[in-house]
């Protein structure tokens, strides 16, 4: 019951922010934002159309809600620690704020609806190792992306407080850790599409 | 478990209906790739007419 209020309460602010961003004429965040929302709830618009009613959230589901929120929270907690890095050494200075809110905000509803559904299908299929090489990957990723953005700013850092070109840090941030993080996306893709693909055909993935 | 539901002539749908979860739920239950609460497996045990141990076992895992 206090599941579908969150839901409920999570809805009526989405569709006020919808309604905001449509007045401002982030055309592109609202398409984006509703696809998720028809990706996400099909199920739900589904049993709404068809029984006019909400289908269950079971124990099963209310896991992989509470644990899909658990990780969205904690990248949000992290995206908005680097985005605030970044904006602080002026790296966007060139791109309007709204625009840069809505990335973020579209990044964090993709990492959601990979979360849920990682916690939903994917992860029951997946046999031990490829749970750990999942996590390895992501771990991975993420210290990539926080070594992008660090890496960022201490080479401004280095330049500023120094005077001349710092080379270390801008191939370690342009080059070497935006490789790694690819690397590593593609690499949990890869174990993600493997498993989701398990949940079709029933094969479990070691 | 399938084979208890068959014997009591259940749908996957209606066994989820009356222990109130999902089919899904059902089905990842009958492939043992969910473990459920205390109180669902108590429940579907109640529904099929039988014991507890007799459709799950505990994993120490």
């Amino acid at each position: 019951m206090k599941i579908r209020w969150i839901l409920i309460v999570y809805s009526v602010i989405s569709m006020l922010g919808l309604m905001m961003l449509l007045s401002r004429e982030n055309v592109y965040v609202v398409i984006a934002l509703v696809l998720g929302f028809l990706l996400l709830g099909h199920r739900e618009f589904w049993s709404l159309v068809r029984y006019r009613r909400l289908p269950v959230i079971d124990e099963r589901v209310r896991n992989n809600l509470t644990s899909a929120m658990r990780l969205t929270g904690g990248f949000f907690l992290i995206a908005s620690i680097v985005l605030i890095l970044l904006l602080r050494f002026n790296v966007f200075r060139d791109t309007p704020k709204e625009l840069i809110i809505s990335g973020q905000l579209v990044i964090i509803g993709i990492v959601y609806l990979v979360g849920y559904h990682y916690y939903d299908r994917v992860r029951p299929n997946l046999g031990e190792r490829a749970t750990r090489w999942i996590k390895i990957y992501l771990i991975t990723a993420g210290l990539s992306l926080s070594t992008i953005a660090l890496a960022i700013v201490l080479h401004n850092l280095v330049s500023a407080c120094f005077g001349f070109e710092d080379a270390f840090f801008f191939i370690l941030g342009l080059l070497v850790a935006p490789v790694v993080l690819v690397v590593s996306l593609l690499g949990s893709l890869a174990i993600f599409i493997k498993g989701l693909w398990a949940s079709f055909t029933g094969v479990e993935q070691a | 478990m399938k084979e208890y539901r068959a014997r009591l002539g259940l749908t996957q749908e209606k066994l989820a209906e009356i222990v109130g979860v999902r089919r899904e739920t059902i089905i990842f239950l009958e492939k043992g790739k969910y473990n459920p609460s205390l109180k669902l497996a108590h429940n579907i045990a109640r529904a099929l007419e039988v014991g507890i141990e007799d459709i799950f076992i505990l994993n120490d895992d």
